[in-house]
This record gives C-alpha cells, structure tokens and sequence, in this order.
C-alpha cells in the first residue's frame, strides 16, 4: 500500500482529495446538524413556553373561580386539571404534575395528582427550588426522559416547564408540564443520517471524479515515459500521439521533438562512426598493395645492402625497420577496426593457459635476450585448463611481455599463472619504471604513450593495450593493471574458465602497498571489466 | 627452362616488383592486368604456376580461379590483402592451392612458388590404396582403370596419404609435407582440399572410404 503511495501519482492525488474533502465534510455536517438541532429545539421551545403559560394561567384561573370549600371537591378539582392539560400523543406528547411546595404550615390533606406515566424525579430539586422563588414567572429546563416502549428502554430530549400555583384553601402548589421531544430527536437523528449517507456518497463521487481527472492528467505521462523507455532501450523511432492543442499536446510535440532531433543526432553519429570503421578497414586494405611493392623493393635492396655506399647501406636498413614497423601499425588499426565494427569471434578452445604461456615467453625470448630481461615463470604444477581464443590470448601476452620488456629496465620480469575454481589469470610484472597515476588511467587509450619523450626501441604501435583490452572484454575476462613511478608495473589478465559464465575473485593477487602509505594516490589499481 | 609464372595483378607496380623479385629468383615471369582477359593469357602462356591477386577489376580473383580450374590442374596460389575466412575459403573453394596474405617478402613469396613446383618425393613408382592405383612418376590416378584427373597438389595430398597407410596425418604434418609450411599455417588449407580430393576419388564424399577423417587429430588413407 505504501509503495503504492509512493509509485502512483494518482493514488496520492485521489487519497489527498479525498482526505480533504473528509475533514471539509466532516465539519460542513457538522455544523449543519448542530444548526438544525438548535433551531428544531428553539422552535419547540417558544411553543412549549406559550403553551405552559397559557396553562398555568388557566389552572391558576380555575382555582382562583371555584368557589369550593371543603376538601373532596377541592381534590376532585385538583385531579381534573392533569387530565385537562395531559396530551398523549407521538408527535405531542405532554405530561403534568401538581406538586405541593414542602415546607409549608399546615397538613398535607391534599393528594398531588400526577400523570401515570410520569416519573417526577426527571424533575429536580434544584430546579423545584427555583421555580418556587420565581415569583410566578414560568421557568424551563432541559431534560432527558427515559421511556420504555416495546421493552426497550429510550432515552429522549424533553423539556420540563414549572410554574407555582396558589390553590384557596390547599396552599402552595406547583405545576410542572412535562414535554417530549423525541419527534424533534427523530427528525434530527433523520437529518443526521441522511448528512452522513450523502456525505459518504459525496465522498465516494470525489474520490471517483479525483480518479478519473488524474488519471487523464497522469495518462499522457505515463505513456511518455513508456515512449522514453523504449527510446532508451534503442526504439528510436517510437512517438508520442499528438492531439489537440492543451498543455498536454504540448508536451507530447515537445518530445516528439526532442525525440527527432536526437534520433537525428544519433543516426548521424552512428553513420559517420560506421563510415569511419569503413574508412580504416578500406585504408587498412588499401595501403597493402603499395606496402607490398614496397616491402619487396625494401627487401631487395636490403639484401644488396653489402654493395651499397655506407650511407645508402644505412638507408637500407632503416628502410627494413620502417618497413616491419609500418605493416605492425597497419595490422594493428585493421584489427581495432575489426573490433570497432564488431566483426570479431573469438575461436574458442579449452586450452591449457601454461602452452600459450610458454609459447609466448618462446616468441618473444629473442627481444628479452638482447635487452637483457630475464623472465622468470611461475606455474601451478598442474594443468590450467580454459576456453579460450589461443591466438589472441598469445598475442596478448606477448605484447604484455614486450612492455615489460621495453619498461623493464632490464631487470627480472616475473610471470606467474594461477587458476580458482571459476577463473584463471596470468601476470607480468616488471620492476621498471612504472607509471603514475595519470598514465595509468590512459594506458589503454589508443595511441597513448607512457612518455612522449621516451625512447622506443621496440617499435609498439601504440594499439597494442588497446587490443589486449579488447581480446581481454572478448572472452569476457578482465586486464588489471597496478604500477607505481620507479617500481615497476604488473598486469593481470583474469579469464573466466568457461565462456560466459561469472567469476568472483582472480586467482592472483596484484602488489598490494603495505610499503608506504603515503603514495596511496599512486597504488590506485586501474579495473576495467565487461 | 625456367619455370614461368603468370603474374595476375592490376597493380603495376606490384606486377613489375613481382616480376623483378621471380626474375631474382630464377623464374620467368608473365603479366597479366586483368580478369576478363586471364584466362586467354592463362591459355596463351602455359604458365607453371599462377599468381592471382584476389581484387581485380573486370573479373575478381575468385571467379579467375575457378575458370582456370575448369580447364587445367596448373598450382594457383591467391595474393590477398584479406586475412577474413570468407575471403581466403571463398578462394581455396573456387580451387587455389595456397594463398599469401600482403603484404609478403620476396622470400616468402619465392618459398610458396618453390613448394608449390616440387614434385613430391617417392620410392615407388606406383602406390595403391583401395580401389586407387597413384602412377607416381606419370602423375596419374586409374580408378577401376579409369583416369581420375587431379591437380598437382590433390595429387601430392593422396600421395602423401597413400604412402603410409592407416598412418594418421594432423593437419599440421600435411601443411609441412604437402604445402611445405614450417612453422604454423593454416589448417583451413587441408580442409579444404581433402573436401575437395574426396569429391574427386570417394563414391560418396560424404561417406569417405579412402581419405577418412579421425575426429580431433587429422586425416588417414584406407
């Protein structure tokens, strides 16, 4: 319910309305039933007091006339007026007594003749004593009368009015009129109900129509945002309806809009990206014809090179350089072109990473011989069986090997192998110049040099991590690399054993920086994973 | 006489540089610039071996190839500047023998031509295998008497095969023995033309009785 709230944008706005218009009707009603209730009430008061008045009078009147004197006519006088001004009835029902005021001389000979019905503690001494001090004003009080109809007892709303009355010969009385008002209750209890049965309805009609108008509000941005989900997902071309002119309309043709100007942008990107790969792959192609006459012209002349003036023998042989070096360029930019089209499979195989380990260190010994790096391998005793792409994964290590080679100043490169139960991984680790950590987070950005000024003397290409990295995110593998100025650099390159399947941790470890602290900025390790 | 070598290439230069470095190497080259008129230069000359490059204007390389094959068993090796697997087996499909991706050196380039005009060494002058009788010194294969006419190179393939039977060869022996390659080539150019020899010699190609294939390892006569 609560997510609910918070997912839905019309059922806050249905719940707010229909929370607000509660408390509004809550108190419209009540105000209206308390005015009803009063003005009922008033109403049957000012008839109840002109009533009594016009009673006591009369009982008064009819005291004050007779002529009796002795005291059965006197009762018998007496009992006749309960009768005279009882009224029993639904709608107008009222009640007398004539009571004897206490505390008067003489004895009480006299019976106070009351209704049958009435119970005189519904008339209290408070006000008894009032009405008897009240100099022959009539006085009222509100009460509450409990009747039992049909076994049941009711509590209804009544009014009791008392008047004194001075009966010849009997002394002090008073004359009390009791009235029910319980046809008032019943017309107020009517009203009420009916208020609170309409109020529901109302609310249950405000709570529709609040649906409804925000539904229709929140419809056209609920589609919207399905439509920009779907863009964003690469339907470039979904739309939304555009119909009429209202602020609605308004924003459909502002993202249709929006939506054109960037499938626009985006096709545009996309065609002049693909021309661009066309372009490098024909380049790369097309250079090859000339490349070749040049290589066999090169070679020829290369060849003769003995018979040649010293500086045209020298020409020869940078010429030959240039040359290899050269087809190495071309053949790098045609194969990042492959991945930029996405025109690369992997031939996958389960392979032990140990042989192309070894076939790799085999290759490239003759580089580590002449610079003076000795390679040291550490491999597991067993086989480190995987699936794999031999020949990039060859490539890769051999070009990971010729850069610790050409950073290596020398010194020992150390290669270990290890494999987990999910993952295999292979490092290579020099203890050269290392990187810092600017050139450690361009160092597989295409082109990019560790150092401009610095002299290369193996003839990269510049593509070579750039491609290692794309082999790497082809099998679905990662390529770490850790490096620090002065104390060489290492890469990991971890593979999952089975093709597409996750792994959790690599099974080697790169340098951790127990050493200083202080160069903690340098010992960032550079993570780059599919 | 030297061997002549049909130069088929739209590149002048290339051609005249190939030209120069057969020249060097004790071969005698021939020109051709185009692939409508290669065949005819193909029949006029009666070259030893060809040299096709793949792009050629007219005619491509793949259709020159298969013309030529039509009519002769003469060693073809494809010049390409695409490594892609579509293009190299589209040429060795359409019946070339080798093919040298670009851009190559002269000594590669004269080592492919020089493998390719060796005949295969023998002991025997006739081997047998099967319903196959290899006429070593002729060059010809009788089936059941009849002539089955190979190339030089599907020649060499059953030879090399029939020699030692039940012997199995891996793809890479037969790279070395019938192709000449030393170091690692690619087996693409066995599978090729095994496919190949077998349309020619087996009853059912799909159901080899003569060259069989052993799952994983390579390939075996008988």
């Amino acid at each position: 319910m609560l997510s609910l709230f918070r997912r839905s944008v019309q059922a806050r706005a249905v719940a707010t309305t229909v929370a607000l218009s509660s408390v509004l009707l809550i108190a419209l009603g009540g105000f209206l039933s308390f005015s009803i209730g009063n003005g009922l009430f008033e109403a049957r008061l000012s008839q109840v007091l002109a009533e009594s008045e016009v009673a006591v009078i009369d009982v008064q009147n009819t005291f004050a006339a007779s002529s009796v004197n002795d005291e059965v006519a006197l009762q018998t006088l007496m009992n006749s007026v309960v009768p005279k001004l009882e009224a029993t009835g639904v709608a107008d029902s009222r009640r007398v007594a004539l009571l004897r005021t206490p505390g008067q001389s003489g004895t009480q000979l006299l019976q106070s003749p009351i209704s049958a019905d009435l119970d005189t503690n519904v008339i209290g001494q408070n006000f008894r004593n009032e009405v008897r001090n009240s100099a022959g004003r009539v006085l009222y009080q509100s009460i509450q009368l409990s009747t039992s109809r049909a076994g049941l007892i009711q509590i209804s709303p009544g009014i009791v009015v008392g008047s004194p009355v001075e009966i010849p010969l009997a002394g002090k009385y008073e004359l009390y009129l009791v009235f029910d008002l319980s046809s008032e209750q019943q017309t107020l209890d009517f009203v009420q109900q009916t208020l609170l049965a309409g109020g529901l309805v109302l609310i249950f009609i405000i709570g529709g129509v609040a649906y409804i108008v925000t539904g229709w509000l929140v419809r056209p941005v609920k589609v919207a945002a399905e439509v920009s989900e779907e863009i964003a997902n690469g339907a470039l071309d979904v739309r939304l309806l555009e119909k009429g002119d209202d602020v609605i309309a308004v924003l459909a043709r502002s993202f249709n809009k929006m939506a054109d100007s960037l499938q626009q942008k985006i096709t545009k990107l996309a065609s002049v990206s693909k021309m661009q790969q066309r372009f490098v792959s024909d380049v790369s192609h097309e250079l090859r014809t000339p490349l070749t006459t040049i290589k066999l012209a090169g070679d020829l002349i290369y060849e003769a090179r003995e018979s040649l003036d010293p500086s045209l023998k020298r020409s020869a042989e940078l010429l030959n350089g240039q040359i290899v070096r050269f087809e190495t360029l071309l053949n790098d930019l045609l194969e990042i072109s492959r991945y930029d089209a996405g025109a690369v499979r992997a031939e996958l195989e389960i392979l032990d990473l140990n042989q192309v380990v070894g076939m790799a260190i085999s290759s490239i010994e003759p580089l580590a011989n002449k610079r003076g790096s000795q390679i040291q391998v550490e491999l597991p005793g067993e086989e480190v069986l995987a699936e794999f792409d031999a020949r990039r994964i060859e490539r890769l290590l051999r070009n990971l090997l010729a850069n610790a080679i050409e950073h290596g100043e020398s010194k020992p490169i150390v290669v270990v192998v290890g494999m987990n139960e999910t993952a295999v991984a292979v490092s290579v680790t020099d203890s050269g110049v290392g990187m810092g950590q600017l050139e450690l987070e361009r160092v597989f950005d295409r082109f990019w040099r560790a150092d401009p000024a610095r002299k290369r003397t193996t003839g990269g290409t510049g593509l070579g991590l750039a491609i290692s990295l794309e082999d790497t995110l082809l099998h679905g593998g990662s390529l770490d690399v850790w490096a620090r100025p002065g104390r060489g650099a290492s890469f990991r390159l971890t593979l999952p054993k089975v093709q597409g399947s996750e792994y959790d941790d690599s099974p080697l470890s790169l340098p951790s920086d127990t050493i200083s602290t202080e160069d903690e900025s340098f010992s960032e390790r550079k993570e780059v994973r599919s | 006489m030297t061997p002549r070598i049909l130069v088929v290439d739209d590149d002048n230069a290339l051609r005249e540089m190939v030209g120069i470095v057969l020249t060097s190497s004790g071969f005698t080259p021939e020109y051709c610039p185009d692939g409508n008129q290669a065949l005819a230069t193909f029949q006029a000359v009666e070259p030893d071996l060809v040299l096709l490059d793949v792009m050629l204007p007219g005619k491509d390389g793949i259709a020159v190839c298969r013309e030529i094959r039509a009519v002769s068993g003469t060693p073809i090796i494809m010049l390409t500047a695409k490594t892609e697997t579509q293009d190299v087996v589209l040429g060795l499909e359409a019946g070339a023998d080798d093919y040298i991706v670009k851009p190559f050196e002269p000594s590669e380039l004269t080592a492919r031509i020089k493998a390719r005009l060796r005949p295969i060494a023998s002991l025997e002058d006739s081997v047998t295998i099967g319903p196959l009788v290899l006429d070593v010194v002729g060059h010809q294969v009788l089936k059941n008497g009849a002539q089955i006419s190979l190339t030089p190179l599907e020649f060499n393939l059953l030879l090399t095969l029939a020699q030692k039977p039940k012997q199995v060869f891996t793809r890479e022996m037969l790279l070395e023995k019938v192709w000449g390659y030393h170091y690692k080539a690619d087996t693409r150019l066995v599978n090729v033309h095994v496919q190949r020899l077998r349309s020619k010699i087996e009853d059912d190609p799909d159901n080899p009785k003569i060259v069989s294939t052993v799952r994983g390892i390579g390939y075996r006569a008988g």
